[in-house]
Formats: structure tokens, C-alpha cells, sequence
């Protein structure tokens, strides 16, 4: 396995460091976006054990930072986000390819990350699969019971509250947050049977960090029907793990559930291989 | 702010190093130069929330005529090497050798080392065997145990943060970890023995520590006019921060214009 660093894109405005396999492989390669503002070491040098895993499976793969995050700059085109998300995917392909020979790639993205993976999955033909940690997912009705029931019994809770509403001492954070508004829960589940329809195999991958909007693995049929049910479709819920995965052990595991999804989606002909 | 008369050249990401191990981003300034600028970065989560402002200032140091490079320690970042092969001993090791890689690029044998935190720390026991020439330190570590102690604590309270897990983790899952990252136990020694010596090199610190915080600067015989207090404090160790990044205009300033006077 060995690491290059490049500055590329059409304004040779980006940096990524491309991982390739020791010996020559047929795999698709692997991309993976930048988890919210973190540079694309990923949180806690996630990205960095990903991706050098995969590179020992064989995997060629790149890291790196969107227009204006991490070490990028800015591509000086007036685009939308989504418009530049989707050109500096390409860009990466393009690099990634002409390193490695890899023609289709596999996207993988945490939080916003996967927002983005799910943007370019919607259009772009070099993409045949997709991996998204913590990606779009809505409060459902079984959410709520599965909230607030236990709750409801809960007489501590009860407690608590009463003893807060009588005395409110503890402040509130008054510092902003800044969000990105959901797509359309339907836009999204119609996305993902087109995407579907095209081919691609997704892998949901969520955690218990989401817990405020996602706390069962059932809630994946309850997001987005159906589909989820396909063949081309994997999901798991680790309900122990927190958002980041900032215990080495759950890092590992997710690490493992990756490289297995990979390995029965996308097999490597001489996985492993020495030069 | 400095106006510039033309962009500044875009950092050059490389591979640098016996074998090519370690990771740096060199910012060149345009123009001969007199001194350059090696930023040390501190290690773990602390690196991850400085990696914006180090940025930063690499582009604010430019902008002012000075070549900067910054760098991952072996086991850091996009360097090579696993989270759990940090070693105090490579991180001063890779402090000499990316110092001589910024000296080959920028054709300067004068360079300043800037170190936040663990690199502040790294920066003050390299100085001599990496030859710097003076050095700024923004809130270094002196007293590694109690950096340690103090790591330890923030680990256990993590695991069992209800903000961050629906159900407290046993202690076995968070042990021989910081914060994220695997820790080694040589590590963990090297760190408790850690006791910065006063350095002969020009130093200067960037003092951001929380008012309780007990200061032992004079400890490296720096006096009061080389400590720059900066406000407002920054949140090294609060938890409940864990993933957001520190930013300080005032840090980039306080620095710039520092660099900018030494002569």
C-alpha cells in the first residue's frame, strides 16, 4: 500500500491523498467525503483507518477535502453547493481513476458527508454503490412510541422535570447552530429506488449517537417503505456507538461491517495480493 | 489585515521523511526569505480542532513574506503509522527532520517553531537538536502528568456522557484510549515524565489557559514581557467541545505581528 498526496480539480484547488493497493486490482474504488467541517482524516482518524484497510483489501481509495473545507480553497465559480459538491466528486473521480485505472467508484460519507454521497449517487454514472453513516433518516411514528413510552413510566424522569419547571437553573446554550434542512422524506426514498433501479448497492450504516431522531432498526422500513427491502440494500443499526465512533472498539467493528459489505458487493479478484 | 499585491502560491501537500512517512503542507511565500515558519501540531483531538487554525495562520505568516510548513508526526494525521504508534521520542525526531525539510524548500537555515499545546512542548524540548532559532508556544504543556491525570479524567467522563451515549460504557471499552485515539503505554510514560527544561532559544508564550489555571512559565525562565495573555480562554479541556475546532483571531494576530517584529 502507498499514500500520495495531490492538489487537484478543475482549479487545482483541492487536496487528497490517494491510497493505492500494493499490487494492480480490478476493484472500484472508494471516495470518501468529508464528515461535516473535519479535514478528511475523518473524526478521530476515521477516514485514515478506512482508508488504509481498504487499500489492504485491495480497495484503491481517496480521501479529501471539498471546495472550502480542510486544506481546500474555493473552485472561484459561482455554483450552488449541490452543483459544487457534485464537481468536486468529479474531480476526485477523475484523479482517483487516472491513479489507480478504477472506472466506478463506491461513495462514503458520515453525517453530512452522506448527505453529500447521497446528492452525487442521484446523478453521477461513475457511482455503483454508496456508504451512508448517519444519513437522512425522519422521526416516525414507532420513533415516537419507542421515545416517549418508556418515559412515560419513567419516574425519575417525571421527577426531573418537575423539579426543573419549579426551579430552571440550568442555562440553555445560547450559541447558534447552523444546520442543513432535511430533504423531503419522500424526495429521498424516491431517490434511493432510482438509485436502486440504476444498479448501485447502498449500505445504511446508523448509530445511537442519532438517538434524538433514530433508535431502532426498524426504522429504517418506517423511513423509506419498501424500499429498503431490496436486494441491492444492507442496513444495521449499532445502537451502542456514539455519532463519531470515538471508541476504538466501535471503530473497529464499523470498520469490519464495511469491509464485509464491500467484500460481498464488490469482491476483489486478487484481494490482498503482493506485488 | 495585510493587502496582498499578488495571491499567495497554493500549499504544496507532500510526502516527506526517511521513506516518505510523514505529511506536510508547504506554504511558500513568493519571495526570498529571511526566516521561516514550522507550525508543530498538538497531538490527538487537540490536532483535529487546531487543524483550521493552523491554516490560518500558515496563510497569515505568508502573507507576510514567510515560508511555513506544517506537518503530521508519524502516527498522526495523514502521516503514516497508527494512532497507537505515536511516540514522544519520533514526534521530536519528526519535528528535527521536517524542520530540515523547511529549510531545503524554503533555501532559509533560520526557522522559528510555533507549537500549540503538546506541539509547544515538542517545539521547546526539539529546539536544540532541531535548531530553532526562536520559538513561539501557545498554552504548552510543562507538567505532563498532569496532563495525563487530567486526559484520564475526560476519558472517563466521556464514556459515560449521556449527550454522546444512550448507555454508559464499561471502563473496558474506553481503556488505553484519549479522546479517540488508541494510546500506547510507552506513550503514556513518556507523557507522564514529560517536564519541560528552560530553553536557551528565544521564547515567547501565547498564554489562553483559564483564569484557575496554575501558570509555570517561569519554570522556563521566561519572564512576564514574553507572555502574551490572550482573551478569551480557550476551552481546551471542556468536553462538551470535544468536536468543534478552536479558532482565535487574536492567536493569529498575537503571532503574526510576534513574527513579524523578531528580527
Amino acid at each position: 500500500m502507498r499514500e500520495q498526496a495531490f492538489r487537484f480539480g478543475r482549479a487545482d484547488h483541492m487536496v487528497g491523498i490517494a491510497g493505492l493497493p500494493a499490487a494492480s486490482t480490478q476493484a472500484v474504488g472508494v471516495i470518501v467525503l468529508n464528515a461535516g467541517l473535519v479535514h478528511r482524516i475523518g473524526p478521530f482518524r476515521l477516514h485514515v483507518e478506512l482508508t488504509r484497510r481498504l487499500n489492504a483489501c485491495g480497495y484503491p481509495t481517496l480521501r479529501f477535502d471539498l471546495s472550502t473545507v480542510g486544506d481546500s480553497g474555493a473552485s472561484g465559480e459561482s455554483q450552488t453547493r449541490t452543483q459544487q459538491v457534485c464537481a468536486d466528486v468529479r474531480d476526485a473521480v477523475t484523479l482517483l481513476s487516472r491513479q489507480s485505472g478504477c472506472t466506478q467508484v463506491v461513495l462514503f460519507g458520515l453525517c453530512s458527508g452522506a448527505q453529500n454521497a447521497h446528492t452525487v449517487a442521484c446523478t453521477d454514472a461513475s457511482v455503483v454503490g454508496a456508504i451512508f453513516l448517519d444519513g437522512y433518516a425522519y422521526r416516525t411514528f414507532g420513533y415516537r412510541l419507542r421515545h416517549y413510552l418508556p418515559r412515560l413510566f419513567d419516574a425519575g424522569r417525571w421527577w426531573r422535570t418537575l423539579a426543573y419547571r419549579r426551579n430552571p437553573s440550568t442555562p440553555r446554550s445560547t450559541e447558534p447552530v447552523f444546520s442543513v434542512v432535511a430533504l423531503p422524506q419522500e424526495v429521498v426514498r424516491a431517490d434511493f429506488a432510482s438509485m436502486l433501479d440504476r444498479g448501485l448497492k447502498l449500505c445504511f450504516i446508523y448509530s445511537g449517537g442519532i438517538s434524538n431522531y433514530f433508535n431502532h432498526a426498524r426504522q429504517f422500513r418506517e423511513c423509506f417503505g419498501r424500499v429498503i427491502a431490496r436486494p441491492g440494500v444492507s442496513t444495521r443499526f449499532i445502537a451502542e456507538a456514539d455519532h463519531t465512533y470515538v471508541l476504538t472498539g466501535d471503530r473497529n467493528r464499523l470498520l469490519d461491517n464495511i469491509e464485509h459489505w464491500l467484500s460481498d458487493n464488490f469482491p476483489v479478484a486478487n484481494a490482498g495480493a503482493s506485488p | 489585515m495585510t493587502m496582498l499585491a499578488t495571491p499567495l502560491e497554493a500549499e504544496l501537500p507532500l510526502y516527506f521523511g526517511a521513506g516518505g512517512e510523514l505529511f506536510g503542507l508547504y506554504q511558500s511565500a513568493g519571495t526570498p526569505a529571511r526566516k521561516a515558519v514550522l507550525l508543530c501540531p498538538p497531538l490527538g483531538q487537540e490536532q483535529i480542532r487546531c487543524h483550521r487554525l493552523y491554516r490560518q495562520l500558515a496563510h497569515a505568516l505568508a502573507a507576510e513574506g514567510i515560508p511555513v510548513l506544517r506537518f503530521d508526526y508519524y502516527g498522526c494525521g495523514d502521516s503514516a503509522g497508527a494512532s497507537a504508534q505515536v511516540d514522544w521520542q519520533r514526534c521530536l525526531a519528526d519535528a528535527r527532520d521536517a524542520a530540515d525539510e523547511l529549510r531545503q524548500r524554503s533555501k532559509t537555515d533560520r526557522v522559528i517553531a510555533f507549537g500549540a499545546r503538546l506541539g509547544g512542548s515538542i517545539a521547546l524540548t526539539a529546539a536544540a537538536a532541531a535548531r530553532f532559532s526562536e520559538l513561539v508556544v501557545w498554552d504548552p504543556v510543562l507538567d505532563g502528568n498532569a496532563y495525563v491525570a487530567r486526559l484520564d479524567a475526560m476519558q472517563n467522563a466521556l464514556r459515560r456522557d449521556p449527550q454522546r451515549f444512550c448507555k454508559p460504557r464499561l471502563a473496558s471499552d474506553a481503556a488505553d484510549q484519549w479522546l479517540g485515539f488508541a494510546i500506547s503505554k510507552s506513550l503514556r510514560q513518556q507523557l507522564v515524565e514529560l517536564r519541560c527544561e528552560p530553553t536557551t532559544v528565544p521564547t515567547w508564550v501565547m498564554d489562553s489557559l483559564a483564569p484557575t489555571t496554575t501558570r509555570e512559565w517561569q519554570s522556563l525562565g521566561i519572564d512576564a514581557s514574553r507572555v502574551n495573555v490572550l482573551q478569551p480562554p480557550t476551552p481546551w479541556d471542556d468536553l462538551g467541545r470535544l468536536e468543534l475546532a478552536i479558532l482565535s483571531h487574536a492567536l493569529i494576530q498575537a503571532v503574526t505581528a510576534q513574527l513579524r517584529e523578531v528580527a
